[in-house]
């Protein structure tokens, strides 16, 4: 075998390890959606819902459960990514990293708005409102935000073929929101705030993905996620969960009570999962780049309603599994061309 | 070990004299400077080096199979040069501190 042909092989090998690490990614993400859906039955999240839908109705409860939820979702998130930081032995790069906060943590900490009380905090809105199915398979059209995205900010490359899997997902996804939206119109009762929520899903990990890959240019990406949930960390504990207490909910007095085996059991699976799940997605970005990376972890909408059937006995509606069909379908086109030649994914 | 630059910055700063650089070289001079001396440090290096050429910022000028075992016998070398979005992003990220 001459060189160009060697050179050709380790390419393909590398875009398959980070099809790989994104295949990964949209399993852990898929399974998720189960720790995602019990938590919202397990003492005390239960009983804080009861307790503000007495006193400020069933939505604002829902908002507000979701809020402690996501809060205590990246709590084990940030544990799972500091065991698994000691075990590579990255602490030091972790720091070094910490400390260049102007050139490289910035793009982490902006990531980690859009990523975490936009997107992971949409996701759980759309789960207590419409349902795991509804709120896994909405977001499936973050990839279509990302790529372009990723493409007006650092010129990442976008063949045609990967343009059309775009359209294709922009299909599917108008067939998720519009569809579901008319056939709760005509049945009378609309949850347009869990339409909202995974909308905010799309938005949140689409934006997230690009600026994530801003700062993964410079930073290794196992160090670059923890960063970014530090930074998510910091504004629920920090900013969010006191406005939240401040205005009145009984929320700090609930995530007290959260620290009991069964609830923590949940949430550990949640952060176990999650974590793993995002420490997949950013190790793909740099080998296969953002567009494809998310490409190929949209796949996680159908782990997720595979998952919630087998699991939780959840059959979501047919708008859904059209949609999310055809998601997954412009997920494949757009991850289906021929990478051998592809030495960069940068326009140079 | 005070003083030392987050990996990728470091390994653009050794390719921003603009001059081509064998991955084993760069591997080899990073290992000493951040005390990665293991197989698992070496090669983690030489991710960061595959990450920065797959981002576009170092180019592969000619490779060779590691006959003698340099760096990993029978793997390929590739020889690096920085490129011009690569020299952008070090010196709006990195560089300008130097």
């Amino acid at each position: 075998m001459d060189i160009r042909e060697l050179k050709k092989l380790e390419n393909k090998r590398k875009m398959n390890k980070g099809y790989m690490w994104a295949l990964f990614c949209a399993l852990l993400w898929g399974i998720w959606y189960i720790p995602g859906t019990i938590i919202w039955a397990v003492p005390p999240f239960d009983a804080m819902w009861v307790d503000i839908d007495a006193t400020h109705g069933g939505s604002m409860a829902t908002i507000v459960v979701a809020l402690l939820i996501s809060a205590f979702n990246a709590l084990t998130v940030i544990v799972a990514l500091l065991i698994w930081n000691g075990y590579l032995g990255k602490f030091g790069e972790m720091k070094r990293t910490l400390k260049e906060f102007h050139p490289c943590s910035k793009w982490f900490f902006l990531a980690s708005i859009f990523g975490g009380p936009i997107a992971i905090l949409g996701s759980f809105i759309a789960i207590g409102f419409i349902g795991a199915g509804f709120a896994a398979v909405a977001a499936l059209l973050y990839p279509v935000i990302g790529s372009i995205l990723a493409r007006q900010w650092y010129g990442e490359q976008i063949s045609k073929r990967a343009w059309m899997g775009i359209l294709v997902i922009i299909v599917g996804g108008l067939t998720i929101f519009v569809g579901g939206a008319i056939a709760e119109i005509s049945a009378g009762n609309l949850s347009y705030l869990g339409y909202i929520g995974g909308l905010m899903a799309a938005l949140g990990w689409g934006i997230e993905g690009a600026i994530a890959g801003k700062g993964l240019d410079i930073a290794e990406p196992d160090v670059g996620i923890t960063i970014r949930f530090l930074g998510e960390n910091l504004l629920y504990w920090v900013i969010l969960i006191p406005i939240a207490a401040i205005a009145g909910y009984p929320i700090l007095e609930y995530a007290l009570q959260a620290f009991t085996p069964l609830a923590l059991l949940v949430l550990g699976f949640a952060g176990i999962t999650f974590g793993f799940c995002y420490v997949c997605w950013y190790k793909s970005f740099p080998l296969i780049g953002v567009g494809r990376g998310q490409g190929i972890g949209n796949l996680y909408g159908l782990c997720a309603v595979i998952f919630m059937y087998l699991f939780m006995a959840q059959v979501p509606a047919w708008t859904v599994l059209v949609g999310g069909a055809l998601c997954v379908l412009g997920s494949f086109v757009m991850i289906s061309e021929d990478t051998g030649d592809m030495e960069s994914l940068r326009g140079e | 070990m005070a003083g030392l630059r987050p990996i990728k910055f470091r390994l653009l700063e050794l390719f921003s004299d603009e001059k081509e650089h064998w991955n084993n070289e760069i591997v080899e001079q990073m290992q000493k400077e951040y005390g990665m001396n293991s197989n698992f440090g070496r090669d983690s290096i030489n991710f960061d080096i595959i990450e920065l050429a797959s981002g576009g910022m170092l180019r592969s000028v000619q490779s060779k199979v590691d006959e003698d075992g340099v760096y990993k016998k029978g793997f390929l070398l590739h020889k690096y040069i920085i490129t011009d979005f690569g020299k952008t992003r070090a010196s709006d990220a990195c560089l300008m501190y130097v």
